[in-house]
């Protein structure tokens, strides 16, 4: 059991150096599916955590949440991007606005942002300034891969990084919310997936192409 | 003793460097399912050429056989700086990290020279394109090793292995992990690597290495190829040693240094699998996507120096 | 059961319409499902009326505020059910694009905006409130035209980005509650935050924090000014019934969960701090709105500004305060929305006879569509809040409230606002109602359930315009009991 414990004690303190180094190789990755794929290990990274923390605090209901992380978005959410992405039968470059270089530079800098807003929510709330700087990267680089993509797809994928680091931002400010609610958060995260799938193929289907920064009839 | 210690692992990085080559073209070969060449075929190659005649281009000067061993020189000067089986080495406490990462700048300065004295149009191209990659690649280079020097607050190479050795193993902060990854893509620009360059090939226009020395043969040649081995191992043992060194000796007894050697070809033998595997999924870059790449590697390590300051 | 019966009837009633293919089978099976669902909604608030509170499991539970709110949309819902049943026939056939989808779907909308209703918890409503957009998002996108499937596409961006920032801000509050010392299982349902709330005092920083993301997060849902990107495309693309719920339904929903949110931060910091933030974005939606409906061209778009600006003065009558300026915000809510219920009600019968909505290319509605225009005429005079319409009274009352609390820069402010949007309301309308027809109209004709949904519309307004019911102006009072 000790050891259990030592692995887990480590798995939590390093995680946040992986989640770093996750949201910087999606901010400049030059494919969508690399891009899912680093999406798919981010997950696999937070399940992890979750798990140790499970450990660390005997809580069979985190176990649950660990669970459900792993069905939903390290499978279910990934696969479903990735046949969006095959099936749309379009380039697979995630055409941006910035070069991979300046992607990897301005979520440097985010990453920093991140590091500089919650040290004093660490400080006053005796919290892990890593964990929470990792969270708030992965919600600032969300947002970054959200304005300066151009492809629908990812787009998804920057607001479901975004979404990632506010899921991660609950588990370490409070250790997760109640059970029910986080199964009702999962639950509409994979309805929106579909539907967002849904209005891909359509736009594909009416204006063919997926550049949404080309989707500009509706103004003012 | 110690000086002895440090001699041998000199002297197994030489000598183990061409063995690297044909181990990672075998497991390569085998991940593309093919049986590959036997593993010692680089030694066979380098006595071949020893033994062949040396030919100089007619319009090529003096320096076009005196740089192969400027550059083999420089290289195994380097290599002298790279602790292997215990936390020294042999010029160890004589000069830092930066030296070493001057050293190796010295040895690709020569290379780059003679490619051009050697007149023809392919080395050139070579000369120019190796010129503007080892240009990006040493920004990050020397960046990712002065974060991690900041951290030990040391910059020889020996004391850093040292600081490290004394913190637990996976105790990971953000400034080793950045550090890493910048070294691990820069290490791949250096050494010629896939998505940077193809060392399997001089049939590609892209070519860096293969179009430098396409005019050199016979000693010349095996100088140049041995010391490019030579500087692969290198980077895989640096890497080695400032991240993982956990394993080396600690007192110099036959049994520590035993593990030391085990250790030791354990984490080579995941970071070559890790090569080859990476060398067998990815396409080369083109030639314009370069300093793309050596610029993501920039990032990571300007964020490991910057991280120093927030290191626990 | 009370509280089960109705949020669940929907969800059922969507898996039995898309279980019939045949057109006219699904309609009457919806409108049946529909008025079934009013019933027990009825019965449900009759419930409340008279117990005060219903609280069922830890999920759900329904009191005043929720009351007056489920009234509302069983109001809009009833209607607009009616309203869709003769609308139906305009659209075209496609995948999810049929009668049986268009029911279904609005079920599931209802569904989702009961559940947040319903919800005892923050994370339930913001769950539901997430919900809301899922379930709308394909009506949005139900022409599936060029303009739908973009106005879709956005709608379900833009308001899942804004939620996400509600998350936030729940999770926030979350914190600071469980260091204010409430059990972890309970620091979400939103009577024990009230009862609670000034233990959290202590994390000052953190409640503000959490209200700033709740109010750019459900403002984004209200369509609060610089979150309001998606508001008008949604609106303008959706089939004028949907347009009329989203308008009238939707954006009463997340000005609920805004209001909750609202009297816990005031209860947990002091009033002063969510009242001003309101104040900001009230202002800021009110005058951005009124403007921008100047230079609109196209009849629904001018309406969903107008949208936007009465959410604007809502937001003003919350966070003005005081029991008139409360009074006001609730009663402008119920107003509102069955104002713009009849102007969208209005779009559809001017899309079939004109073949646009372009504002410029509509001409002589008076003529053409004597009755339509009549109906203009009233939802318009209506919704610039003159007697002897509803949304006078609340308006009235929303700057008598200025008034006494002496805003009176910001009293002035509305007066110029409510100017400026009459002004625009009326400039557009007059050039649709006069003049001769330029193009040769199709004829079509207004079906028996269409009229019935516009008058009752109308005679609600003229009513509480006229007179408040004693009833009424009670429930009212206990929505601000449970608020203060």
């Amino acid at each position: 059991m000790g050891l259990v414990v030592i692995a887990a004690a480590k798995t939590l303190a390093s995680s946040a150096v992986f989640l770093f180094i996750t949201v910087l190789l999606i901010a400049s990755a030059k494919r969508t599916i690399t891009c899912i794929t680093l999406f798919a290990a981010q997950c696999v990274i937070i399940t992890a955590q979750i798990v140790a923390m499970a450990c660390l605090r005997r809580s069979g209901e985190a176990v649950a949440v660990a669970v459900m992380v792993l069905l939903v978005k390290v499978v279910a959410i990934p696969y479903a991007l990735l046949r969006v992405s095959t099936g749309l039968k379009v380039s697979p470059k995630v055409s941006s606005a910035t070069t991979p270089a300046q992607s990897a530079f301005i979520a440097a800098a985010l990453i920093l942002l991140a590091f500089a807003v919650v040290q004093p929510y660490a400080r006053d709330f005796a919290l892990d300034s890593q964990m929470l700087a990792a969270a708030t990267a992965m919600v600032l680089t969300g947002g970054f891969l959200m304005v300066s993509r151009r492809k629908a797809l990812m787009q998804v994928v920057g607001l479901l990084v975004l979404e990632n680091g506010i899921f991660l931002l609950a588990l370490t400010t409070t250790f997760g919310m109640p059970l029910v609610i986080e199964m009702g958060i999962f639950f509409d995260l994979l309805i929106w997936v579909l539907l967002v799938g849904v209005f891909i193929f359509r736009i594909r289907e009416t204006f063919a192409h997926v550049d949404v920064s080309r989707l500009r009839r509706l103004r003012g | 003793m110690t000086l002895t210690v440090d001699v041998i692992q000199l002297l197994l990085l030489i000598s183990v460097a061409p063995l690297l080559r044909g181990i990672i073209g075998r497991v390569k070969a085998r991940i593309q399912n093919r049986r590959g060449a036997s593993v010692f075929r680089p030694y066979a190659d380098l006595r071949k050429l020893f033994r062949k005649e040396d030919l100089v281009p007619s319009t090529a000067s003096f320096l076009f056989r005196f740089c192969p061993v400027i550059l083999f020189a420089a290289t195994l000067a380097a290599a002298a700086f790279v602790p292997v089986l215990h936390a020294s080495s042999l010029l160890g406490n004589t000069g830092d990290f930066i030296l070493l990462v001057y050293l190796l700048a010295l040895a690709r300065f020569f290379l780059v020279l003679g490619a051009m004295d050697g007149g023809s149009s392919f080395g050139g191209m070579g000369a120019s394109r190796e010129a503007l990659v080892s240009t990006l690649a040493e920004a990050p280079l020397l960046l990712g090793l002065l974060a991690i020097a900041i951290v030990a607050h040391s910059a020889s190479i020996a004391s850093i292995v040292q600081w490290t050795i004394a913190r637990q193993p996976f105790e990971l902060s953000p400034v080793h992990a950045f550090a890493f990854v910048a070294l691990a893509m820069v290490t791949i620009a250096e050494t010629g690597r896939v998505p940077i360059d193809n060392p399997a090939t001089h049939l590609e226009l892209t070519m860096i290495h293969e179009a430098m020395v396409l005019e050199y043969s016979g000693p010349s040649l095996a100088l140049i190829e041995w010391a490019n081995a030579i500087k692969l191992t290198l980077m895989f043992t640096l890497l080695i040693a400032i991240f993982a060194p956990w394993g080396v000796a600690a007192s110099l007894s036959f049994f520590g240094i035993v593990i030391a050697v085990a250790a030791f070809s354990v984490k080579m033998a995941i970071l070559i699998v890790s090569l080859a595997a990476l060398e067998s999924s990815v396409a080369k870059l083109r030639m314009y996507m370069v300093p793309e790449y050596l610029g993501v590697a920039c990032a990571l390590s300007v964020l490991a120096v910057v991280f120093t300051a927030f290191a626990r | 059961m009370t509280l089960w019966l109705p949020l669940l009837l929907p969800l059922a009633g969507a898996i039995v319409v898309l279980a019939f293919k045949h057109h006219r089978t699904a309609v009457r099976m919806a409108l049946a499902i529909g008025s079934t669902e009013v019933l027990l909604l009825g019965v449900c608030a009759w419930k409340v009326r008279t117990c005060g509170v219903l609280q069922q499991g830890r999920y759900l539970r329904a009191d005043g505020l929720t009351l007056l709110f489920l009234l509302n949309l069983a109001l809009i819902f009833i209607v607009v059910l009616a309203y869709s049943a003769g609308y139906l026939r305009h659209i075209p056939k496609g995948r999810f694009s049929s009668p049986r989808w268009y029911y279904a779907l609005l079920f599931l909308f209802l569904f989702t905006m009961i559940g947040a209703y319903l919800s005892a918890n923050l994370g339930m409503l913001w769950i539901a409130i997430e919900a809301t957009t899922l379930a709308s998002a394909l009506l949005v996108g139900f022409y599936n035209t060029k303009g739908a499937v973009e106005a879709g596409w956005k709608y379900l961006i833009v308001c899942t980005v804004g939620i996400a920032f509600a998350l936030f801000g729940t999770i926030a509050l979350y914190l600071a509650a469980v260091r204010g010392g409430i059990p972890a299982d309970a620091a979400l349902d939103w009577t024990a935050l009230m009862s609670a709330a000034p233990g959290m005092a202590r994390a000052h920083d953190l409640v503000k924090l959490a209200f700033v993301f709740a109010v750019v997060g459900y403002g984004t849902k209200i369509g609060f000014v610089p979150m309001h990107s998606w508001l008008p495309d949604a609106h303008a693309e959706a089939p004028a019934p949907i347009s009329a719920m989203l308008s009238a339904a939707l954006l009463n929903c997340a000005m609920y969960a805004l209001l909750r949110w609202d009297a816990i931060i005031s209860h947990a910091i002091g009033a002063s701090f969510s009242h001003t933030l309101l104040l900001t974005f009230g202002c800021l939606s009110l005058l951005v709105a009124v403007f921008l409906m100047i230079v609109q061209r196209d009849l629904k778009r001018l309406l969903a500004y107008s949208s936007i600006e009465h959410m604007g003065i809502v937001a003003l009558g919350v966070g003005i305060g005081g029991p008139l300026g409360l009074f006001g915000a609730l009663l402008h809510t119920f107003n509102h929305s069955l104002a713009k219920t009849l102007l969208f009600f209005t779009t559809g019968r001017v899309r079939d006879t004109f073949s646009t909505l372009r504002i410029d290319r509509i001409r002589g509605m008076g003529r053409a569509i004597p009755f339509t225009g009549a109906v203009l005429i009233i939802g318009g005079v209506a919704i610039v809040g003159l007697p002897p319409f509803g949304l006078f009274v609340s308006e009235f009352a929303i700057l008598m409230a200025a008034f006494i609390s002496s805003h009176y820069l910001l009293a002035a402010l509305m007066l110029v606002a409510f100017s400026i949007a009459f002004g625009a309301l009326f400039y557009h309308f007059q050039h649709m109602l006069t003049g001769e027809p330029k193009a040769p109209l199709a004829s079509s004709r207004l079906r028996r359930s269409e009229v019935a949904a516009i008058c009752a519309c109308s005679i609600c307004l003229l009513v509480l315009g006229l007179y408040i019911p004693p009833a009424f102006t009670s429930i009212i009072h206990s929505a601000m009991a449970v608020l203060q």
